[in-house]
């Protein structure tokens, strides 16, 4: 029988999620004062975790790219974990959870190279909360187990509220503060949800226990206990996303977060939350995601004019993507709430093009800051001509933000808006709106940064980007470039996943609706 | 008195003579005090022991005094968790007195008597048992309370204390006498039989069955019966009140889960209005508890009123007792959690802490996670425990007794109980933002951090740890173990 140390030295999962974390136990004993050491060993640890991913991913997707269900079979890890409530440690890697993971292993090195100078005191506790936060985001994409996914998702919490409450600006502590509090009001009500489903489950289960994911799927409530059961759920992802009106703890904790925690915040935090709806809510769910489908959508359409507009009238260049960020994850909602393949492919394409975009926008933002300890646009202007690749990529990031075709930011909000006109046509005019704005707010904030004369003596000595920085952004935009020419190279391992998923909750919709509780017999796997 | 009756109080026994043995050499040989602890521990490890083989050998359930004790696998856990509590509170009380220069054996032997009394009231069946278990057990967390003796501030929280608790002695026997005049039994089981063939319950039984809940929440400090405890915990030994706040609560939790349990099944038409009753003081306990505590800066008295919640959450285990379902496994998971890591927070208190009269701020452990990594290590994690945030002990506290409470149909109170804890987080949060993002303001002198305090806080915290990792064995055991009735 396998063992949990079986499977954390073979080429797994177990491995790839629990790594980091044991990485972190030589931190303890490094010496203090060491924090060149510390620095390349954690860089060191985030490598060799990039590198077991791509070892995974090579071993196990098809030669044409594609990942199958009979993958996800084939490639589960599981064991009992607390039987007496029919718990299991039940690992999948799935074509929803494949491209989410991959960035954020990807993330954590850029992060580390971002935070080499940002980050000036505690090293090895910061390197450790890092890896922690890698464990608790790939387990909760992986976790098949909702206890188990629900323990990864708070693990999450902990590591983030100490980077933005450590190493953040001056109101970090309120900024982490209300992270945490926001995030843990909405899981503590998912909480109470899972447990209603759990005992539900037993009930129909001849008394027997399971948190299994596939087992939850089989539940098939009354609308009633749906919309109920839907609210707590939606609740606990839309404060991650963030979606409007519960996006206020967003814009705080990325201004206040260091360079790093924002990068990793935006690039692979938030979209917890939408992969918590593909997930979660809206396949658990149907009849109450349809119901409320207007609701969320209108709250999405908001969000994206709303955050554009906020951004728009920022005078601090954190503020202006941070709440940039806002308008970009209304359009992966806007996506989600299309319930169509086209628009589903395109909002998990945006979703790792905004970790990407904006994880190099923060990283860039984070660079000018070290050089001046400011990040107001009246303090800047004309830096072109002083610091020309910082500019470079300043320029080329924002491009791939704004969505300029050939670079990812196109691929991803077409494909959304292609596919959600077919199901929302007005929704998807008004988000349209949104993509002008974001061109207006971002080139805006080139405009004043980059070009126009040189207003202050202090920019004239600036010194451009250094070798480690440059390393930081290339690969960032090396996939943005990549994935703007080829989008199907990174669709194609998702697209039968998705395809499951939206045909199972299109089946699940027009089912009649039932007085009580019932377990569908239908084989609902993957 | 049979063999098997003697037999049946080794554990007792041992504890009992462990105390004299220390007063004894406390007269003779006040040289060997460095060593009492060394010797204390050694009692509780023995009463551990003997407890676990008594237990083996024993019938489930084993009544022995003709039904006054009754030994079952649920009391037996129990029993661990209170001298788990006692070993812990010997390991952290050692730097303590000896800081304060106040070492003798008088400390050790009131603490051992005291487990001795708690161990017997969990197996108690019988109402006159109960008191006097509760006689002997409280008059010793009196005494220790007012241990410091130099200190003001601990002998007026000691006296508060005893003179609550002396009413609240007086109402349980009040009680007890009115349960007799209308039943003309003492033992629980046959007073509650009584009352359920009576066609209309008695005012004067009502009144006794009340009062002897009252007196058990006062021990278990719930709301309304709560105000002693924080100025009691502000004044008393720290490492004591790692004790305090956790052994007494667990075996009056036993005695009021022996209530509501006769309740249940010798008369059920009773149960409804019952469960009531004890959803009310849990609603109460945990918003009180926990409204109340956001607003201390001590550390101690934020202690004392998370401690009113937590209990406010293990009602929840009690308010609907199905004789279907488990009632007292996912209490007693709680109980072990809530052991682990309030001990562990108030042995940490202890080694950071050396003014006892003072206040204990919160914010003098300003940026000291970094000046001691492992004891702040430790709190934090206990922080975060008693927070209910996975993976330790006090989540998986939490999700039994949630998990329970749903399937109970009690959808309100689970949805309550979690944004009580939302409430809570706030303030366990403080203490960790306290540690690690303040810049230090004090610094540290006078502190005494001996091999002792470490031993007992490395232990709290890691036992947080595993149980939230490997809980698997445990709730086996557990809900293996206490399910049958």
């Amino acid at each position: 029988m396998q063992t949990f140390i079986d499977l954390l030295f073979g080429n797994t999962l177990t491995r790839l999620v629990f790594f980091p974390a044991l990485a972190c136990l030589p931190l303890l004993f490094f010496p203090k004062g060491r924090d060149g050491a510390v620095k390349l060993y954690a860089l060191a640890v985030s490598l060799l975790e990039l590198a077991f991913t791509v070892a995974f991913l090579a071993t196990n997707l098809n030669a044409d790219g594609t990942y199958t269900a009979e993958h996800v079979t084939r490639l589960r890890e599981t064991l009992p974990w607390i039987p007496s409530f029919g718990i299991r440690y039940d690992l999948v890697l799935d074509g929803i959870s494949m491209p989410l993971a991959v960035l954020g292993v990807f993330l954590v090195p850029i992060v580390f190279l971002g935070s080499w100078k940002g980050i000036d005191k505690h090293w090895p506790a910061f390197a450790a909360a890092m890896l922690l936060l890698t464990t608790g985001v790939l387990g909760s994409l992986f976790a098949w187990d909702l206890f188990l996914f629900y323990i990864f998702w708070e693990v999450m919490l902990i590591p983030m509220y100490l980077i933005i409450g450590i190493w953040g600006g001056e109101r970090r502590i309120y900024a982490a503060v209300k992270f945490f509090l926001f995030t843990m009001a909405g899981s503590l009500l998912m909480l109470v949800g899972i447990l209603w489903m759990a005992w539900s489950l037993k009930d129909l289960n001849g008394g027997v226990w399971s948190f299994a994911y596939e087992d939850m799927l089989r539940l098939q409530f009354p609308l009633r206990e749906q919309i109920w059961l839907f609210g707590a759920f939606a609740l606990a992802f839309a404060v991650k996303v963030p979606m409007f009106p519960v996006h206020t703890w967003l814009p705080d904790a990325h201004v206040e977060a260091p360079t790093g925690g924002s990068v990793i915040l935006a690039g692979i935090l938030l979209k917890l939350g939408t992969y918590g709806f593909l997930r979660f809510a809206l396949p658990f769910f149907p009849n109450a995601s349809e119901i409320a489908q207007p609701l969320l959508v209108a709250l999405a359409v908001i969000g994206i004019l709303y955050g554009a507009l906020v951004s728009w009238v920022q005078e601090d260049m954190k503020k202006l993507v941070a709440y940039s960020s806002i308008a970009h994850l209304g359009f992966v909602m806007l996506g989600l709430l299309a319930f169509e393949q086209v628009a589903w492919e395109g909002s998990l394409l945006q979703m790792v093009n905004h970790g990407l975009s904006t994880g190099a926008l923060f990283l860039l933002v984070g660079m000018l800051y070290d050089r001046r300890h400011t990040k107001k646009f009246a303090e800047f202007g004309g830096l072109a001509k002083v610091i020309p690749v910082f500019a470079f990529f300043l320029v080329f990031s924002t491009l791939a933000s704004v969505g300029l075709p050939a670079l990812n930011g196109f691929a991803g909000e077409f494909l959304i808006l292609a596919g959600s006109y077919k199901t929302l046509p007005v929704p998807a005019v008004l988000a349209t709106f949104g993509v002008v704005l974001a061109a207006i707010y971002l080139l805006k904030m080139l405009q004043l940064t980059l070009f126009g004369p040189i207003t202050k003596d202090e920019n004239r000595k600036l010194a451009d980007l250094s070798l480690r920085e440059i390393a930081a952004l290339v690969p960032l935009c090396v996939f943005m470039l990549w994935i703007g020419l080829q989008p199907e190279t990174f669709l194609r391992p998702s697209r039968e996943a998705l395809n499951t998923t939206l045909s199972r909750f299109q089946q699940a919709t027009t089912r009649p609706d039932v007085e009580q509780v019932t377990l569908s017999n239908t084989e609902a796997g993957r | 008195m049979s063999r098997a009756d003697l037999i049946s109080l080794y554990p007792e026994i041992i504890l009992c003579g462990t105390g004299i043995l220390l007063l004894l050499l406390e007269a003779a040989a006040p040289k060997l005090r460095r060593a009492f602890t060394g010797l204390a521990i050694l009692g509780v490890l023995a009463a551990a022991r003997s407890a676990w083989v008594v237990w083996a050998h024993a019938p489930e359930p084993w009544l022995t005094f003709g039904g006054l004790l009754e030994l079952t696998n649920a009391t037996y856990a129990l029993t661990l968790i209170v001298l788990l509590a006692t070993g812990l509170c010997l390991l952290a009380s050692q730097s303590y007195l000896r800081r304060e220069n106040i070492l003798g054996g008088e400390y050790h032997a009131l603490l051992l008597w005291c487990a001795c009394g708690l161990l017997l009231m969990l197996r108690a069946t019988e109402l006159l048992t109960i008191f006097v278990s509760l006689e002997l057990f409280s008059l010793a967390l009196y005494s220790l309370a007012a241990f410091h003796r130099r200190l003001a501030i601990a002998t007026e929280g000691a006296i508060k204390y005893f003179l609550m608790g002396a009413f609240v002695s007086a109402f349980i026997l009040y009680g007890i006498a009115l349960l007799f005049g209308a039943t003309g039994s003492t033992r629980l089981v046959d007073v509650v039989q009584a009352l359920g063939l009576m066609p209309d319950v008695p005012i004067t039984a009502t009144l006794g069955l009340l009062l002897l809940v009252a007196g058990f929440g006062f021990k278990m400090s719930l709301v309304p019966f709560h105000a002693w405890s924080p100025d009691t915990y502000q004044g008393a030994p720290s490492p004591f009140v790692g004790f305090l706040s956790v052994a007494p609560k667990v075996a009056s939790a036993m005695v009021l889960y022996r209530i509501l349990d006769a309740v249940v099944v010798g008369a059920p038409t009773m149960a409804v209005k019952w469960s009531g009753v004890v959803a009310a003081l849990a609603v109460l306990s945990m918003l009180v508890g926990n409204l109340l505590a956001l607003a201390q800066r001590d550390i101690k008295r934020m202690l004392a009123y998370s401690g009113i919640a937590h209990m406010g959450y293990l009602l929840l285990a009690f308010v609907t007792l199905d004789p279907q379902r488990p009632s007292l496994s996912p209490a007693i998971v709680y109980l072990l959690a809530y052991t682990l890591m309030n001990a562990g927070a108030f042995t940490v208190i202890t080694l950071l802490y050396n003014r006892p009269g003072e206040q204990h701020l919160i914010d003098d452990l300003a940026g000291w996670g970094y000046r001691h990594p492992l004891l702040g290590a430790c709190l934090a994690v206990c922080m975060l425990s008693l927070g209910g945030i996975p993976p330790t002990a006090g989540f998986i506290g939490k999700y039994v007794v949630f998990l329970n409470a749903v399937g109970d149909g009690l959808l309100g109170l689970a949805i309550l109980g979690v944004l009580a804890s939302l409430l809570g987080v706030f303030y366990y949060l403080r203490v960790i933002y306290v540690l690690y993002m303040k810049a230090e303001a004090r610094q540290p002198e006078g502190l005494l951090i001996d091999i002792w305090g470490r031993a007992a806080a490395v232990v709290a915290a890691l036992g947080t740890l595993v149980l939230g990792l490997w809980p698997s064995g445990i709730l086996q055991w557990l809900i293996e173990k206490t399910a049958a009735r």
